[in-house]
């Protein structure tokens, strides 16, 4: 019972837009796969962190550990447990939409953090909070067009590229943004196979050895992010294949040391930080009843061996 | 077919069926691509088999034993990145005997539930697989590992060096298999397993204690999974939590592959090794020949039935099985 | 005989008691731990557990009369994933279009007849070649995975199809659609392990095969419709499944056939086979699906669920052994 009146009183407080937040709020957020990557794991530590420094907020922190299943039932947990805001890291951009319709059914925003779902399913959140993923897609073009105009190869070099996993939206938008950009600012690059590499570092050493056996002439690697692109960079440090100008996204550590070191062209610059950050804060947003974009993005900026001063290194 | 079962050419063809497919394969992979028998490809095919291999060779002492272990990929994720973390922490020299202890600590848990209490080996492997990738998680925190100084240290001698043009992987992959064949079919340990295997009862009755040498069995394991770890901690320099998922049902597939029963008493290093040769290459020569990936598992299905089929069939005299 | 009836009630009680055991300790620390002020015990969230048992239950009841015979099936999570991808591409297929919702259960059809066919693959493999059932369907699961990224490279399967979300979503008496089928099931397959000869069978092959071939059992084809049951039953929860979700990822199901032999062991059922029950099953399912969302409920993070749930499921097998020598030793005396 007083748990209803509580929820009824968040749901006012939102739709009044009334900006007294003295009553605490309860945000439950269901994240993709903690512990797979850095990545996620330090977004994960930041969530709970941003949470626990805001004494308004109560925060219900759980994990899908990859498995759509597992998302759905945590997404019907947390409507059971009438939370006043729901935020999803999808495992799958379209096998969660009937959740969400039934969280936006029972009166919770949804904010969806990181990777977007698919268009059927926008009119059911109330906000993307992330990266703009097809625009980090263009820039590593740029980056990499770019890097290849300097070496005198634009017109003849060949590039393979390393996708995230299938069917997850931040490696469709980021390969779509690349392949798009490219042939804009470099039309004579030849990007010559895509692969996925799930987001693992492993599988992408796996991917970029059979590159490296099918094709003799490889300039250019993109990776959809930097944990892939070092399992690349590995593969062909190996094999003993130099002169590859490794692009990737979403910069790590591993990524970051490699730049300097040398052996890494560039990289976007994405803090897991400001990600959970900025999701927290989109939740606490609408709750309070502002207004918040649709898309609300968080400025993701290039990197590369020459402005890499300008950036610390992530803590990732 | 039909008059193979009961002449001798078939089954001599049977019983080295698993040698004669190897033969078979590489030539006509060779025929479609002259590329796949160059010496660097093979070399390339040996290193990358290696991690797997080395696994694959601790498996068969537990196999042989009667037991499975589904846990080793769980722990070659744990070995990984306890070596890469303690290497920053304590140096490689103390790193590496430091994991080794560790892994040997888990096996030696794994060994005495399996042995001394005599619980299922499946299920325990399964609860071990998901504890101990709890315990990676809780020993990283859940960040990757990475060692700082990738450049400066002699740590990546395991997995990315040469001597006299060979690979370290596969000299460390090597030694392994020819020392730990000689353990299995030359002492009284090897004996010891082969019996446990074959007859737990009557081993026990012949006065061979039964749970010690379960026990040893998946030391032998941890040992190989800490020296898998080691090969992979030292090829990238740097690791994800999860770099070992799934690694134990290709172990057991190759395992089984190298024709070793899953009720345990047989099977050798040796034809382990081929087992894992094979699936290496038939890797490398469908990557050659353009195919996806995925046919590569469809290959992989058809060819462990055909080899245990093959296997047993000569083992009983017919084709078919004589169940109705 | 009344020794040995109470030992099968302790036994097959001890899933129960766990269950129970979870229930309290859940609730209690979920006072101090938890952020919800939702009771834990909500007859809610209660209904809830049962629905999100649903995918890996469907098939942990087929599993334990697999397990019974004393054969195992690991490509179930593999039978799972294409089955989801036939049900989902289906409904894309020009002429199914063209049916508007009479296509809905066709599709099912199609499905489940994918399902069938699967099972039935394993088990003429089984039958006709003697090969042990583990290593037959670790094969096939490697195959049947390769059938899946066949089909649609590494991309999803998707059709997002709001009629059957609706079906999907319904809650009839209470329960939820997955729920009935949990429920349907678990009620089939009790009645075919405990009343007809395709029951007895199963626990005669799996106690003594020379003695159930002596007596005259035909053990091929009965392992055979046993896996074209699993089959039909990994299909089946993938059609309850994926009618609400309406996406499938080439990589999904994997690991579903380990969840689903920790189940049925969990669930008392003995690997060596000639003994187990669907009952106890149920309860296993229920008791991981509980531990999953009891943690989740008092906040435990992706460490200590992995390492809980790998060591609990040592220790049952551990006090179901202690509960096994106590109850011979009874017997004895």
């Amino acid at each position: 019972m007083k748990n209803t009146m509580k929820a009824a009183l968040a749901c006012t407080t939102a739709m009044f837009g009334s900006a007294a937040a003295a009553q605490t709020m309860t945000i439950g957020i269901t994240q993709n796969n903690v512990g797979v990557d850095s990545y996620q794991t330090t977004y994960e530590r930041a969530f709970i962190a941003a949470a626990e420094a805001n004494p308004d907020v109560n925060a219900i922190v759980l994990d899908a550990g990859g498995d759509v299943a597992r998302q759905l039932a945590q997404i019907e947990d947390l409507i059971q447990q009438q939370v006043d805001a729901i935020i999803i890291w999808p495992t799958n951009g379209e096998a969660v939409i009937p959740a969400v319709r039934r969280a936006h059914n029972a009166g919770i925003p949804v904010v969806v953090t990181n990777s977007n779902i698919a268009e059927q399913g926008f009119d059911f959140i109330s906000s993307f909070s992330g990266p703009d993923n097809v625009t980090q897609g263009s820039r590593a073009a740029e980056i990499m067009c770019e890097r290849f105009t300097e070496l005198g190869i634009e017109d003849e070099a060949r590039v393979v590229q390393i996708s995230g996993q299938p069917g997850y939206t931040t490696a469709i938008e980021r390969q779509q943004g690349f392949d798009e950009r490219l042939p804009e600012v470099c039309p004579n690059v030849t990007l010559v196979a895509t692969q996925p590499g799930d987001w693992n570092r492993e599988r992408s050493q796996q991917v970029m050895e059979a590159f490296l056996i099918q094709y003799d002439d490889i300039d250019g690697v993109y990776a959809g992010d930097d944990n892939m692109g070092i399992g690349a960079l590995n593969a062909a440090r190996a094999a003993g294949r130099e002169g590859i100008t490794f692009v990737g996204a979403t910069n790590f550590a591993v990524g970051y040391d490699a730049m300097e070191a040398g052996d890494y062209w560039g990289s976007i610059y994405q803090s897991p930080v400001d990600d959970a950050e900025a999701a927290l804060q989109t939740a606490i947003d609408i709750l309070n009843g502002e207004e918040v974009p649709f898309l609300n993005y968080f400025d993701t900026p290039k990197i590369t061996q020459d402005n890499m001063g300008d950036f610390t290194k992530p803590v990732f | 077919m039909t008059g193979l079962t009961r002449q001798n050419l078939g089954t001599i063809v049977a019983k080295q069926g698993i040698l004669i497919a190897f033969a078979l394969f590489m030539i006509g992979f060779a025929m479609v691509n002259q590329r796949f028998i160059a010496l660097d490809n093979i070399s390339g095919v040996i290193r990358s088999s290696a991690i797997l291999g080395v696994m694959a060779i601790g498996v068969t002492f537990v196999v042989i034993g009667g037991n499975l272990d589904l846990s080793v990929g769980s722990m070659m994720s744990f070995s990984t990145i306890v070596v890469l973390d303690l290497h920053d922490k304590i140096g490689p020299g103390l790193a590496i005997p430091a994991m080794f202890a560790l892994t040997l600590l888990l096996g030696a848990f794994i060994g005495f539930l399996v042995g001394y209490l005599k619980l299922n080996s499946l299920i325990v492997t399964l609860g071990m697989l998901s504890a101990i990738h709890g315990l990676t998680l809780t020993w990283s925190g859940g960040k990757n590992m990475d060692i700082a100084d990738k450049s400066g240290t002699w740590f990546s001698f395991f997995g990315q060096d040469r001597i006299m043009g060979i690979p370290v992987p596969i000299l460390i992959f090597a030694f392994l298999a020819a020392v730990l064949a000689m353990v299995l079919s030359r002492t009284a340990f090897g004996r010891k397993v082969y019996a446990v295997g074959g007859n737990g009862q009557a081993a026990t009755f012949s006065g061979i204690p039964r749970a010690r040498i379960v026990f040893m069995t998946y030391l032998v394991s941890a040992f190989c999974v800490a020296v898998a770890g080691l090969l992979q901690a030292s090829r990238s320099l740097g690791s994800q939590n999860t770099v070992g998922q799934g690694m134990e049902l290709e172990v057991l597939a190759a395992v089984i592959l190298g024709g070793a029963s899953l009720m345990g008493g047989s099977g050798t290093v040796f034809k382990t090794v081929i087992g894992v040769l094979i699936l290496g290459f038939i890797q490398n020569g469908l990557l050659l020949a353009g195919l996806d990936f995925y046919v590569q598992y469809m290959v992989t299905w058809a060819i462990i039935i055909l080899a245990v089929w093959l296997d047993i069939a000569a083992k009983r005299g017919h084709l078919w099985s004589p169940i109705a | 005989m009344a020794i040995e009836n109470r030992k099968d009630m302790i036994k097959q009680g001890g899933i129960w008691v766990f269950i129970l055991a979870e229930l309290i300790f859940f609730s209690m620390a979920g006072h101090y731990w938890s952020v919800s002020n939702q009771a834990f015990m909500d007859p809610g969230n209660m209904l809830l557990l049962l629905k999100q048992s649903a995918p890996i239950g469907i098939i942990a009841l087929g599993m334990t009369i697999i397990m019974i015979n004393g054969n195992i099936d690991l490509s179930v999570g593999a039978i799972f994933a294409l089955s989801a991808v036939v049900l989902l591409d289906s409904l894309s297929w020009p002429f199914m279009m063209a049916m508007g919702d009479w296509a809905l259960p066709l599709a099912w059809g199609f499905a489940l007849l994918t399902g069938v066919t699967l099972g039935a693959v394993n088990g003429l493999i089984v039958w006709k070649t003697g090969i042990d059932a583990f290593i037959v369907t670790l094969g096939s699961m490697l195959g049947f995975r390769g059938l899946v990224f066949m089909y649609n490279g590494e991309q999803p399967t998707s059709n997002l199809n709001w009629t059957l979300v609706d079906f999907a979503e319904a809650q009839v008496l209470g329960l939820h659609t997955a729920t009935w089928f949990l429920f349907g099931t678990a009620l089939v397959l009790w009645f075919v392990t405990t009343r007809t000869n395709h029951g007895r069978n199963a626990y005669a092959i799996g106690n003594n095969r020379d003695a159930a071939v002596n007596a005259g059992i035909r053990v091929g084809p009965h392992f055979m419709w046993n896996f074209i049951l699993i089959g039909f039953l990994a299909a089946l929860s993938a059609v309850v499944f994926y009618s609400e979700s309406g996406s499938v990822n080439p990589n999904d199901g994997m690991l579903y056939e380990l969840w689903a032999i920790t189940a049925v062991v969990l669930g008392g059922t003995k690997l060596a086979g000639g003994y187990g029950s669907i009952a106890g099953t149920l309860g296993g399912v229920i008791a991981i699906q509980l531990l999953r969302k009891g943690l989740g409920h008092i906040g435990a993070d992706t460490q200590t669920v992995n390492l809980v749930i790998g060591l609990i499921l040592i220790a049952v097998l551990f006090l179901d052994r202690q509960l096994t020598r106590k109850g011979k030793e009874e017997l004895k005396i």
